[in-house]
């Protein structure tokens, strides 16, 4: 970099730079005109805040097998950083970069941005957010991830923006013993992936089983099989009263289908991730309607059209999905987390670590479930909504607002 | 009972779509003796064409068109890369359908990305109960559409002369290629043949009780290989036998997942090449392959 006399924003730039190879803080330079309440002369700075410009890093899948969500979340992260700043002073530039869902990639482009930005905004997969996690924790950077599995909560600074996937299941099952769908001691069959995720949820149901005697019927899948008619078969054999899923979206269809052909006629309830408005469009588009029930950590759109509007005014060509809440939601988070580090007059790395530890109690206006912390190792939250699939943008409808069940502390520890 | 009579029935449809699948790959290697690794592709390819062409064209026309397509992309790689590189070593040529296959693959990954498309099939999700055993409608017409084709497909064998020239030409190319028959030309049928049954088979296989048109229906090509292998990788029967084999095996895996847990959770995924390797310890030709004979 050439420094030109008289070129402060150069100059500024420069002494951010050498004070973060020399591994140290300094303070922001004054800051040369705008700004709101906060007072950026104030702030400690090192890495990815330059004047008022925060820079935060986005390792998304565009092109995947995750693109449309995404897309749906970046979008969202945008639309809300278009929008807000961090303690009125601080406008944030997003650093958006495509994994393609590839775990390499996301190393290989992490470590292009890192010396650039000061946390990331969003982290999209287990399978990445995995493999980051030992740069993530020696960089110091508060990540949020697209992806609820408890091996997650066991990362520094990563915060996962719900409760994990077995105190989310356990919440439905709660929902279902509540409307009289299930009782103590019936049969319960659940189709999970292999891996992290699908075992995450089946402790969910293990934990619930032994609470309630529930007999569990467990049918362990790959993310290929597309095919249930097997498993639901042999549920149907054994008799199950409920139907159990850790899986992706193509499955919960198939799972409807071959029940809805073979006369089983027991409630669904599945992970966050089973579902897509997509289904809707299918023809297990019935049965799904009146059966499923989906624990999850964001509302639907009926309690925020504004949103609802706001996005598909910036964006008028794309499906909507609740992504795009889960995107508000984790841009909300980020916002309270850099919000208090500003406050606390520390816009370092550190600092934002130090702020995003401390946060307890935090509201995202109802886009979210309530966050109680972040503490390594347990669920960041207890509550969860319960959506059914319908007719509407976005594909749900809240079937109970977010609530915290009878088994969830037990399991969340 | 009812539950084997279900995995019994679902077993065969699902092999009734292997055996299409593995027909493919049959008769290219009695063709062109290339072992085509492209199938898997094309199976999305018309996937994917009959699922986008539907609103448009409406659903039968989608379905002709999009086999259409499946079957013009077999035929160009058969004429633009297989044809041009004849002569060279085997295993060259299926390393080089492997690199087709990755690209076309990533191209229709990039296009399908996170969605679901759906195959509006008129028949929809519908199903069809036969006492207490179920099977939905679209597994049934699969199973009758597969016999119909694979009864069309071995009488050709026997009388067209087509396949009189490919049996010849497969007995021993440089002997049928000096009797006139142009090895070429059986070659490129016999791709356009493969394209046409992956097609069909991808039609059937998006349907219920499969969800739709995702990247995953990928990987059913990849379990109807070793149903050819283990019926004979140059026999037509064998790759009927080889596919309802490995479709029975499969659903009775998975729907007795529970009894067979002493073997560990995600067996029914291993099955088909559990199937095949026993296969052809005993019979390294595959169960209706020509055995290799060798004068020393």
């Amino acid at each position: 970099m050439k420094l030109r006399q008289g070129s402060r924003g150069a100059a500024a730039l420069a002494v951010v730079v050498v004070a973060a190879a020399a591994g140290c803080s300094t303070k922001a330079p004054e800051s040369s005109g705008g700004g709101g309440g906060g007072d950026a002369a104030d702030v400690q700075t090192d890495v990815g805040v330059e004047g008022e410009t925060i820079r935060l890093g986005v390792l998304t899948d565009l092109t995947g097998v995750f693109a449309a969500l995404g897309k749906d979340i970046t979008n969202a992260n945008t639309l809300f950083w278009e929008e807000n700043q961090v303690c009125d002073t601080y406008t944030v530039e997003l650093d958006v970069q495509d994994t393609g869902y590839v775990p390499q990639q996301g190393v290989q482009l992490y470590s292009g941005m890192k010396d650039s930005i000061l946390a990331m905004q969003q982290t999209i997969g287990s399978p990445i957010n995995t493999a980051l996690a030992p740069e993530y924790e020696a960089d110091q950077i508060v990540n949020f991830p697209s992806a609820w599995s408890k091996t997650l909560t066991e990362i520094p600074g990563t915060g996962v923006v719900g409760a994990t996937y077995d105190v989310e299941i356990a919440n439905g099952y709660d929902y279902l013993f509540q409307e009289g769908l299930l009782a103590e001691g019936d049969t319960v069959g659940h189709i999970y992936f292999e891996g992290e995720y699908g075992a995450n949820g089946l402790a969910g149901t293990q934990a619930v089983a032994e609470e309630m005697d529930l007999e569990v019927i467990e049918a362990q899948i790959k993310a290929t099989d597309q095919d249930m008619s097997a498993q639901i078969t042999q549920f149907a054999a054994a008799g199950v009263d409920l139907i159990a899923l850790t899986v992706a979206p193509g499955q919960t269809a198939s799972v409807a289908t071959v029940a809805e052909a073979q006369g089983l006629d027991v409630p669904i309830l599945g992970s966050n991730p089973v579902f897509a408005p997509g289904l809707l469009q299918g023809p297990a588009a019935n049965w799904l309607k009146s059966h499923l029930y989906v624990a999850s950590p964001v509302s639907s759109f009926d309690a925020h059209p504004e949103l609802l509007e706001q996005y598909k005014e910036a964006y008028p060509e794309a499906t909507v999905s609740l992504g795009v809440v889960v995107g508000f939601g984790m841009s909300e988070l980020m916002k309270q987390v850099l919000d208090a580090a500003c406050e606390n007059g520390d816009l370092t790395r550190q600092g934002v670590v130090d702020a995003f530890d401390q946060l307890e109690e935090v509201d995202t206006g109802g886009l979210v479930v309530p966050i109680r912390g972040f503490e390594l190792g347990q669920s960041p939250s207890l509550e969860s909504f319960v959506l059914q699939p319908a007719d509407v943008e976005g594909g749900a409808t809240v079937a109970a607002e977010a609530f915290e069940g009878q088994f969830a502390e037990k399991i969340a520890g | 009972m009812t539950q084997f009579l279900s995995l019994l029935l679902n077993g065969i449809s699902l092999g009734a779509i292997y055996a299409l699948i593995a027909l493919g790959f049959v008769v290219i290697f009695k063709a062109s003796e290339v072992v085509s690794f492209t199938h898997g592709s094309l199976l999305l390819l018309g996937a994917y064409s009959i699922a986008r062409l539907s609103e448009p064209l409406g659903f039968y026309l989608a379905v002709v068109v999009g086999v259409a397509i499946t079957a013009f992309a077999a035929f160009l790689i058969e004429r633009l890369i297989i044809n041009r590189l004849r002569g060279a070593p085997v295993i060259s040529l299926a390393i080089v359908t492997i690199g087709v296959d990755i690209i076309l693959l990533t191209e229709l990954i990039r296009r399908i990305g996170s969605d679901i498309l759906n195959v509006p099939h008129p028949w929809g999700g519908g199903s069809v109960r036969i006492g207490d055993v179920g099977i939905s409608e679209n597994r049934l017409i699969a199973t009758l559409v597969a016999g119909v084709l694979i009864a069309l497909f071995f009488l050709a064998f026997k009388f067209s002369n087509w396949g009189v020239a490919m049996r010849a030409s497969a007995e021993d190319g440089e002997t049928a290629a000096l009797m006139g028959i142009r090895l070429g030309r059986v070659s490129v049928l016999a791709w356009v043949i493969a394209g046409v049954l992956a097609g069909v088979a991808a039609l059937f296989l998006v349907g219920s009780p499969t969800p739709g048109v995702s990247p995953t229906a990928y990987s059913v090509a990849l379990r109807a290989f070793p149903a050819a292998i283990l019926g004979g990788l140059d026999s037509t029967g064998g790759a009927l036998v080889g596919g309802l084999l490995i479709g029975l095996a499969e659903s009775f895996a998975a729907g007795y997942q529970d009894q067979l847990l002493f073997l560990g959770r995600g067996f029914g995924d291993v099955v088909p090449y559990i199937v095949m390797i026993a296969v052809l310890l005993f019979r390294p030709s595959g169960l209706f392959g020509t055995r290799e004979l060798t004068r020393v």
